[in-house]
C-alpha cells in the first residue's frame, strides 16, 4: 500500500518472519508505523487513505490513534522487535563497549539548526568509552558534517531507508541491530526511535545535549515528549525502568504469531 | 370427559403454546401420587398425561376445541369464575399463569382475583404451583413487540406491565401471603415463562456461584430466541443481569409453590438451588455442599457420549434408572464467550490470545458459550451438549455480527477474521467456516448498518484519494515519457524538437520586446 511500509525494510522483516520471501513482501493492507511517534502511528505528513488500517506498535499508540479519529489502528508491535526476537545475539557478553550516539536529524526535507561542535564537546565530556556516531544518510553524505564527527569518534550510517520503494536497504534494521549489540550505551539528544531500538537490544539509554530544533518544528511536541518520559532523559537514566518503558512502547508481549500476522496484514492468501 | 361449566369459547383455540417442557415434566413427575390435582389453563397434553398416571387430574380449559384434545381426564371447559368450590383439590397447577383462564364471557379478573379463585378450590393445606410472568423480564426487554400492542385474538384486555401482577419475588410472596397462601418455595424461571429450562432460587442468585449461573442463564436463553427477532442479544442481557445481581428481578418468570395455610414439613414440591436442562434432555440440579461448594448432579436422562461414534445411532432414553449417576463439582469460573468478549472489548490482545489458545488446546470442539474458564482450567458447562467443530468460526461471527470492538478493527471479512483468530489461538490450519446467523438483535443490526455506512463513506473517500494519487502519477508518467522521447528519439526528431524550442524562445523574445 503506502510506500512508507517499505522504509527501513519493515515490510521485508515482517515477510521474513511470516515465512514469506523477504525480498518481495506482498502488499500490506494498511500503513505500518515506521518510527516511534507520539501521534497516531503515521509519520508526519503521510497522506492517509480513509478507512485504512494503521498497524501500530503499542496499545498506547492505538488508544491515541483512536482518540485522533483513526479507529482502525491495530497493534502488531514494532517490526524491529520481531527482528530482535528472531535474531540470535552472537555478540559475546562483555564484548559490548562504548556508546552509539545518534545526533538528532531531520529527514530529507528538513534541516537541523544547532551547533554540532558544542554537542560533540558535551558528548565527549559525558561518555567514558569509545563513541560511534551514527549519522542520518544526508548528514553522512555531507562531508563537512561528517568530518566534524570523525574528529571525535567512529562515524557510521545505517543506510538509506528507501523512498517510493526505490533504493530500499532491506537489511537496514539487521545492520542497525548488529551495530547496537556491539555497544554498551545508546544515546541521542532527542528521545527517538533509535533510543528505543538500542534499549530493546540491551544498551543502556541516555538522552542529553542540545536538542537541535528542526526548521518550523512543532516545539510543543518535543517538550511534551520530554515531560511525558522523564525516566528516559538524562545522561544516565535507570536502565531497568527505561527498558520497561521502551519495551511497552515497542509492543513487547503483543507480537503476533506468523499465522496471525499473515492474516492481520492481509497476507493469508499470499 | 368434558364438563361444560359455562363461559367456554367454542370457536377459539389457543394461539400460543401451552406450558410444557422437560423441566416442568421433571417437577411434576416428582409430585406425590394419589392426590387430586386441578390443572388450570393450557398445559402440554404429555404433561397432563404423565400427571394423570397416578393421580386424579381435572383440567380447566377455556377453549372448547382445546378441551377436546385432552385425553382421559376430566376437563372443566369454561371460564375461571365459573369454577366453584364444590370441588376441592390437593393441588392446583397453573404453570401457564392466570392470563389464559378467563374467557370473553367472564368479567375480566385481575391477577389477584384470579389467584383468589384458584385458592378457593384448594383444600386446607393444599398446594398451589403457579407461574407468574415478569412483565419486565429479560424476555420482555428483548422483545420487539409488546403485550400492550398484541394482535392476537385473546388480547381483548392487553394490560401488559400496566396490570397488577407483582413485579418482584418478595412482592409476589407478600401478595400470595395476603391471600392466605404463604410461599413455601420460589424459583426464577428462564428463558420463557411457559417453557423454562432453568430454575434458580433467588437465594442462589444472591449467594450462589454467580458466574456459573450467569453462564447457565445465557445458555438457557440462547436456543429460546434462535431465529426470532429480538431487540438485543438476550444471552448478554440474561448473563449480565445474573452476574450483576439483578437476576431475580429480571427473570422472565417466577415459579412459586404456595400452600393454603402452613403445614409442617418440607414443601410438597421441593425446588433445588438450581435445576436445568440442555439440548440433550438431561435434567441436572445444582446443590450446595456443607463447605459452601457447589455440586451438579444429573437427576434425569443422562446421555454420556459427547460425540457419538460414527454409525452409533443409539438413542439414549431418559429414565429414572439413570438418575444420580453423575455427581461432580460445579465448575467454577466464568463463561469463555464472555471472557473472550471482555478481552476483545478491552483490546487486551495478550489475554485474548491466551484464552483462544487455552480453548483450542483444551476444548476445541466446545462452543464458547458452553465452556467455563477458571484461571487456566477449561470445563464444559453442560457436558451433554453435542460437539461443535466450527466453534472458533462461530465466535468470529459473534464478534462481527454483535458489532463488538476487537483488536483487529480493519478485518471485516469473516473468513479473514477466522484466520486471524486461528493464528491468535496458535492453530496451524484455519478451521472450517460457519454459516452466519446474522446480527442477534435489532440493536446489533443498527450497529452493523452504521458500520457499513461508515465503510461505504470511507471507500468513497478512498476512491477520491486514489484518483488524486493517480492523477499525480499520470502527470509524472507523462513528463517521464516526454523525457524518454526527447532522449531516445532519432536525430530528426531531436533536431525538430530543438528547432521548436528555439522558435518558442524567439517568439517569447519578440513578445517581450512588444510589451
Amino acid at each position: 500500500m503506502h510506500h512508507g511500509n517499505h522504509f527501513y525494510g519493515h515490510a521485508h522483516v515482517l515477510a521474513g518472519y511470516c515465512g514469506l520471501d523477504p525480498a518481495a513482501p506482498p502488499r500490506i493492507d494498511g500503513y505500518l508505523q515506521h518510527g516511534w511517534n507520539v501521534v497516531d502511528g503515521l509519520g508526519g505528513g503521510t497522506p492517509y487513505a480513509p478507512g485504512s488500517t494503521i498497524f501500530v506498535w503499542s496499545e498506547r499508540t492505538r488508544r491515541r490513534a483512536r482518540s485522533m479519529g483513526r479507529p482502525l489502528a491495530t497493534v502488531i508491535g514494532a517490526p524491529f522487535l520481531y527482528l530482535l526476537r528472531s535474531t540470535p545475539d552472537d555478540t559475546a557478553a562483555g564484548r559490548r563497549e562504548g556508546t552509539i550516539w545518534y545526533p538528532f536529524h531531520g529527514w530529507e526535507g528538513q534541516k537541523v539548526s544547532g551547533d554540532h561542535h558544542r554537542l560533540i564537546d558535551e558528548i565527549t565530556a559525558t561518555e567514558d568509552g569509545p563513541i560511534t556516531f551514527c549519522l542520518y544518510w544526508n548528514e553522512y553524505e555531507d562531508r563537512r558534517i561528517r568530518a566534524v564527527y570523525e574528529r571525535a569518534g567512529r562515524v557510521i550510517c545505517h543506510g538509506y531507508r528507501g523512498y517510493m520503494r526505490m533504493r530500499t536497504d532491506a537489511g537496514f534494521l539487521r545492520g542497525q541491530l548488529a551495530e547496537l549489540r556491539r555497544h554498551r550505551r545508546v544515546a541521542s539528544n532527542r528521545l527517538s526511535t533509535a533510543i528505543f531500538y538500542g534499549t530493546a537490544a540491551g544498551c543502556e539509554p541516555a538522552v542529553y545535549g542540545d536538542p537541535m530544533y528542526l526548521d518550523r518544528e512543532d516545539t510543543p511536541t518535543a517538550e511534551r515528549i520530554r515531560r511525558e518520559w522523564p525516566e528516559l532523559h538524562g545522561a544516565a537514566p535507570d536502565p531497568a525502568t527505561a527498558r520497561e518503558i521502551v519495551l511497552a512502547e515497542l509492543g513487547d508481549g503483543w507480537l503476533a504469531s506468523p499465522a496471525e500476522l499473515r492474516a492481520t496484514l492481509g497476507w493469508a492468501a499470499a | 370427559m368434558i364438563r361444560m361449566i359455562g363461559g367456554e369459547m367454542p370457536e377459539y383455540a389457543e394461539e400460543h403454546p401451552p406450558a410444557g417442557g422437560v423441566l416442568l415434566r421433571h417437577l411434576l413427575d416428582r409430585l406425590p401420587t394419589g392426590i387430586r390435582v386441578l390443572v388450570a389453563g393450557p398445559h402440554d397434553t404429555g404433561l397432563i398425561g404423565a400427571l394423570a398416571e397416578r393421580r386424579d387430574v381435572t383440567c380447566l380449559i377455556r377453549s372448547q376445541p382445546d378441551a377436546a384434545t385432552i385425553p382421559d381426564v376430566t376437563v372443566l371447559c369454561g371460564t375461571l369464575s365459573k369454577l366453584t368450590d364444590a370441588d376441592r383439590y390437593d393441588m392446583v397447577i397453573a404453570l401457564d399463569g392466570v392470563g389464559r383462564l378467563c374467557s370473553p364471557e367472564d368479567t375480566p379478573l385481575d391477577w389477584a382475583e384470579s389467584v383468589r379463585v384458584l385458592a378457593r378450590s384448594l383444600r386446607p393445606g393444599g398446594t398451589l404451583l403457579l407461574t407468574v410472568e415478569n412483565e419486565l423480564g429479560v424476555h420482555r426487554l428483548v422483545d420487539p413487540g409488546t403485550p400492550t400492542a398484541a394482535r392476537s385474538a385473546d388480547a381483548w384486555r392487553p394490560l401488559g406491565e400496566y396490570g397488577g401482577t407483582p413485579g418482584r419475588p418478595d412482592r409476589l410472596a407478600a401478595a400470595l401471603a395476603a391471600e392466605g397462601l404463604p410461599v413455601a418455595a420460589l424459583a426464577t424461571a428462564w428463558p420463557l415463562p411457559v417453557s423454562p429450562t432453568l430454575l434458580v432460587t433467588p437465594e442462589t442468585l444472591g449467594r450462589g456461584p454467580l458466574d456459573a449461573l450467569a453462564a447457565l442463564a445465557a445458555a438457557a436463553v440462547s436456543p429460546a430466541y434462535a431465529g426470532r427477532s429480538v431487540l438485543s442479544d438476550p444471552r448478554r442481557l440474561a448473563a449480565s443481569a445474573v452476574r450483576r445481581g439483578v437476576g431475580a428481578e429480571l427473570a422472565p418468570a417466577w415459579l412459586v409453590v404456595a400452600q393454603r395455610a402452613t403445614r409442617p414439613g418440607p414443601a410438597v414440591v421441593p425446588l433445588p438451588p438450581a435445576l436445568f436442562t440442555g439440548p440433550s434432555g438431561a435434567v441436572t440440579e445444582v446443590v450446595g455442599t456443607p463447605d459452601h461448594g457447589w455440586l451438579r448432579r444429573v437427576v434425569r436422562g443422562w446421555s454420556p457420549a459427547l460425540s457419538p461414534a460414527p454409525g452409533d445411532d443409539t438413542e439414549h432414553q431418559p429414565g429414572p434408572s439413570m438418575t444420580d449417576r453423575q455427581t461432580e463439582p460445579l465448575p467454577g469460573g466464568r463463561l469463555l464467550e464472555e471472557r473472550l468478549l471482555t478481552a476483545a472489548l478491552g483490546h487486551d490482545l495478550p489475554r485474548l490470545r491466551r484464552l483462544l489458545t487455552g480453548w483450542m488446546t483444551e476444548l476445541p470442539m466446545a462452543a464458547a458459550g458452553n465452556v467455563l474458564v477458571d484461571g487456566d482450567r477449561y470445563a464444559l458447562l453442560d457436558p451433554a451438549v453435542p460437539d461443535q467443530p466450527d466453534a472458533l468460526a462461530r465466535f468470529a461471527h459473534t464478534l462481527l455480527d454483535g458489532g463488538y470492538h476487537h483488536p483487529w478493527p480493519g478485518v471485516t471479512d469473516p473468513a479473514r477474521l477466522i484466520a486471524v483468530l486461528a493464528g491468535a489461538a496458535g492453530l496451524d490450519t484455519v478451521p472450517e467456516t460457519a454459516a452466519a446467523d446474522g446480527p442477534p438483535g435489532r440493536r446489533e443490526q443498527e450497529a452493523q448498518l452504521d458500520a457499513l455506512r461508515q465503510r461505504l463513506a470511507d471507500a468513497e473517500e478512498r476512491c477520491r484519494f486514489f484518483e488524486i494519487e493517480l492523477e499525480k502519477r499520470e502527470a509524472e508518467l507523462g513528463r517521464a515519457k516526454t523525457q524518454i522521447a526527447a532522449f531516445s528519439g532519432n536525430l530528426g526528431y531531436r533536431a525538430a524538437k530543438a528547432g521548436l524550442v528555439l522558435a518558442r524562445a524567439a517568439r517569447n523574445r519578440i513578445r517581450k520586446g512588444r510589451s
